[in-house]
C-alpha cells in the first residue's frame, strides 16, 4: 500500500477534526515498521480510543493496549539502535575503481527506509549499500534509493581492514573480567554471524583462566623475596 | 613492529581505562558530504567483549613508553611489558578505517609521557587536529590530558575533542603514583571546567564560536587497590561531579596487572563491588540520593550482597511503606525496584488510575524487592513497620503475603 505513487485523486475526508498528542504520532510511526501483523488493528484501535473520551490514555502505561504499543515501539527502536551499531561495511571496488562500501544486515522489523537517513548523514561522502533480505538501501553520494531485498550470498565476505578490526577487539578484552552474560545481553548472538570480530569469541573466553593465571605467575615470580625493585 | 603487533600492544595497554563513552557531545552530521562522520548525543555501542564491555570508540594510546612511575600502572617505567608507538598518522589512518566501516564512534586517545608532558601532549592534539582538519572528521573524540601540560595544549585539545579527560587514578595518589599530584589534577580541572562553560556561552551567542570539549570532562577511579572504601570514593566522585561538574566518574575494579609492583595486591577485588560503586553513583547522579544516605560511618564500604537502594531503604525503614498512589516523586524514586522511567510512569498515571500489584507485574517491577516497602490499592505490607532498622534478615527479602 505505500510503493509508488498514487495517481487517483484522494478521497474526499471527513471534516471533523481529531487531535491526537504529538507523542502518539511518534510512536504509531515507528511501531509501523514492526513485523507483527497486529500493529495496524492496534494503531487503530488506540486512535479510536484517543478520539474517542479517552485523551490521556496515552498515560496508562498498564493499559493492555497502551502496553503492547510501548513494548512494541521499543522492539522497533532497540532494533534500528542496533542496526546503526551492528552494520558492518566491505569495501568493493566499484565499476569507476573507486571503493563502494557494502554491508549485509538482518534486521528484526521493518526499518531499513527509517533508517538510512542515518547512514547518509554520516557517511555521505562515501557511496555505500546496505543490503538486507526485505529492503536494500543505496548511496552512490548523490541519491539515496531503495530496491527489493537480496540474500546473504549477495554480499561481499571480506574486507581488507577485518583483520586490524579483530586485533583490536581481542586486545581490548580484559581476560581478568569475563561477564558473558553481560556482552550477551547487548549483543545476542543471532547478531553473531553477521559481526567479523564475534568469531573470536569462543576462543577469547577459553583462553581467558588461562591467561589470567599466567599473568599472576610471573607477578608472583617477580615479587619473591630479594627482588626489590 | 608491523601495524597489527603495535595495535595489539597498544590496545591492551588502553584496555584498563573503562570509559568507552561516546555521548553527551554537540550534533553534527556530514550529510554535505564534505567530511566523514556523525554523533547524535546518545552514544552507540558497536560491539561487546566477553568483559561485558561495550566497543563504541578505537581506545588505544599513542605509546606506553612512559617516563613515570605510578605503581597501579601497567605501563610505569619499571614495568617489563612490551613497547610500541604509533605515529600520529597511523592513528588517523586507523581511526578513518575503521570508521568508514562503521566498527567505531569515534577515538579515545591517551598516552604514556614520553620525553616530557608538553611533547606528549602535543602529539597527542597532531592526531586530533588532523583528524578534524585534514579530514573534516565529525565523529567522537576523546583526549586523555596531561595535567603537567602546558595550558594552550590543553586549550587545542578542547577545540578537537567531545570530551577529555584527566584520571584521578586513586583516592590517596601520592602513595602509589610519586609524579602526580591530585591538587594539579583538580586545578587543570578547574580550568577546562571554566573552559567549557565560557565556551557554551559563546555559543548560546553565537554558533560560530569555537567549541570546547561539548560532551564535558570525565575522569577514573581505580578501586581495590588500596584501602580506601567506598563512602570516601563515592564522597570524592560527589565533590567531582558538584564542584568540577564532571559528566561521568568511572569506577574500575583493579585488575592484576603483568609484571605488577609489590606494593600492590595481587588479588583483584570483586567485580561486584565495581557494580555497587556504580549503582550508588547512578543513585547520586538520578535519584538524588545523598553520599551520606549510600554508606554510614559505621559502614563505609557498600554491601556486596544487596545493590545500594535496598540497603538504604533497609536502614530507613521508617520512611516505608511508601503509597504508590500518593506519594511525591522523591520518596517513589527511594522505592527499591522501582527506576526512574517507572517512578514517571507511576506518576503519569495516577490521577486517572490507582495502582494495583498486577500493574506492577506488568510494569516488570521486581515485587519480591518492592513489596515490604510499599502499599498499593490492594497490598499493605506485614512486616516491615516492625523491623529494626539494623536488621538485614532474609525474611525481609521475601514476598510479604497479602
Amino acid at each position: 500500500m505505500f510503493d509508488g505513487p498514487m495517481d487517483a485523486p484522494a478521497p474526499a475526508l471527513p471534516t471533523a477534526k481529531h487531535r491526537v498528542p504529538r507523542a502518539f504520532v511518534d510512536m504509531a510511526r515507528r511501531v509501523a515498521c514492526h513485523r507483527d501483523l497486529q500493529r495496524w488493528a492496534l494503531l487503530y484501535r488506540i486512535l479510536f480510543r484517543l478520539t474517542h473520551g479517552e485523551g490521556h490514555l496515552l498515560n496508562i502505561a498498564v493499559d493492555p493496549d497502551i502496553h503492547l504499543l510501548v513494548r512494541m515501539e521499543k522492539a522497533v527502536r532497540r532494533d534500528v539502535h542496533k542496526m546503526r551499531a551492528f552494520v558492518r561495511f566491505r569495501t568493493v571496488t566499484a565499476e569507476d575503481g573507486e571503493a563502494w562500501y557494502v554491508a549485509w544486515f538482518e534486521p528484526e522489523h521493518y526499518i531499513v527506509e527509517a533508517n538510512a537517513p542515518f547512514f547518509t548523514d554520516r557517511f555521505a561522502s562515501m557511496r555505500w549499500s546496505i543490503l538486507t533480505p526485505d529492503r536494500c538501501a543505496h548511496w552512490d553520494g548523490a541519491v539515496l534509493h531503495f530496491t527489493a531485498g537480496l540474500t546473504r550470498a549477495e554480499a561481499p565476505d571480506a574486507d581488507a581492514v577485518e583483520p586490524l578490526w579483530r586485533q583490536y577487539y581481542a586486545n581490548i578484552f580484559n581476560p581478568a573480567r569475563v561477564k558473558t552474560h553481560a556482552m550477551q545481553k547487548e549483543m545476542p548472538k543471532r547478531y553473531w554471524k553477521n559481526l567479523p570480530e564475534a568469531e573470536l569469541i569462543p576462543d577469547l573466553i577459553r583462553q581467558a583462566p588461562g591467561r589470567v593465571e599466567t599473568m599472576l605467575a610471573r607477578s608472583h615470580a617477580q615479587q619473591t623475596p630479594g627482588d626489590s625493585k | 613492529m608491523d601495524l597489527a603487533a603495535k595495535l595489539a600492544v597498544l590496545a591492551d595497554a588502553a584496555k584498563y581505562d573503562a570509559s568507552c563513552a561516546s555521548s553527551g557531545s554537540n550534533k553534527r552530521h556530514s550529510r554535505d558530504g564534505k567530511g566523514l562522520g556523525s554523533t547524535t548525543g546518545s552514544g552507540i555501542c558497536h560491539s561487546y567483549t566477553p568483559d561485558g564491555r561495550c566497543v563504541s570508540l578505537l581506545k588505544i594510546l599513542l605509546t606506553n613508553f612512559c617516563i613515570y612511575d605510578c605503581l597501579y600502572c601497567i605501563n610505569r617505567k619499571s614495568s617489563d611489558v612490551r613497547r610500541a608507538r604509533f605515529t600520529p598518522d597511523e592513528v588517523v589512518q586507523l581511526t578513518l578505517d575503521f570508521y568508514r566501516r562503521n566498527y567505531i564512534e569515534g577515538l579515545f586517545l591517551s598516552s604514556g609521557i614520553i620525553r616530557n608532558p608538553d611533547y606528549t601532549m602535543e602529539q597527542v592534539v597532531k592526531v586530533a587536529r588532523t583528524l578534524r582538519v585534514e579530514h573534516s572528521f565529525r565523529g567522537y573524540i576523546h583526549l586523555k590530558t596531561i595535567p603537567e601540560a602546558a595550558p594552550e595544549l590543553i586549550a587545542e585539545a578542547g577545540r578537537w575533542a567531545d570530551r577529555i579527560s584527566i584520571n584521578v587514578e586513586l583516592p590517596d595518589l601520592q602513595t602509589l603514583a610519586p609524579e602526580k599530584n591530585i591538587w594539579r589534577i583538580r586545578t587543570s580541572m578547574t580550568v577546562i571546567q571554566q573552559k567549557i562553560e565560557q565556551s557554551k556561552a559563546e555559543r548560546r551567542e553565537s554558533v560560530k564560536a569555537p567549541s570546547f570539549a561539548p560532551g564535558g570532562q570525565s575522569t577514573q577511579m581505580i578501586v581495590g587497590a588500596t584501602p580506601t572504601p567506598d563512602r570516601a570514593i563515592l564522597a570524592q566522585a560527589s565533590t567531582l561531579y558538584g564542584a568540577h561538574r564532571l559528566r561521568r566518574v568511572y569506577y574500575s575494579a583493579f585488575s592484576p596487572i603483568p609484571s605488577a609492583s609489590s606494593k600492590l595486591p595481587l588479588i583483584a577485588p570483586p567485580l561486584v563491588r565495581e557494580h555497587r560503586l556504580y549503582q550508588a553513583d547512578w543513585l547520586m547522579r538520578f535519584y538524588g540520593f545523598d553520599v551520606a544516605e549510600i554508606t554510614s560511618e559505621a559502614q563505609p564500604d557498600l554491601p556486596l550482597d544487596v545493590d545500594p537502594k535496598l540497603a538504604g531503604a533497609v536502614r530507613n525503614v521508617a520512611s516505608f511503606p511508601v503509597d504508590l498512589n500518593r506519594a511525591p516523586r522523591e520518596l517513589l524514586l527511594r522505592v527499591p525496584g522501582l527506576g526512574v522511567r517507572n517512578v514517571d510512569r507511576i506518576l503519569g498515571m495516577r490521577r486517572w488510575h490507582r495502582l494495583t500489584l498486577a500493574d506492577l507485574t506488568k510494569l516488570r517491577v521486581p515485587l519480591s524487592k518492592a513489596l515490604p516497602f510499599i502499599v498499593t490499592a490492594d497490598h499493605v505490607p506485614k512486616l516491615v513497620a516492625q523491623l529494626p532498622a539494623a536488621q538485614r534478615q532474609l525474611d525481609l527479602f521475601v514476598p510479604a503475603t497479602t
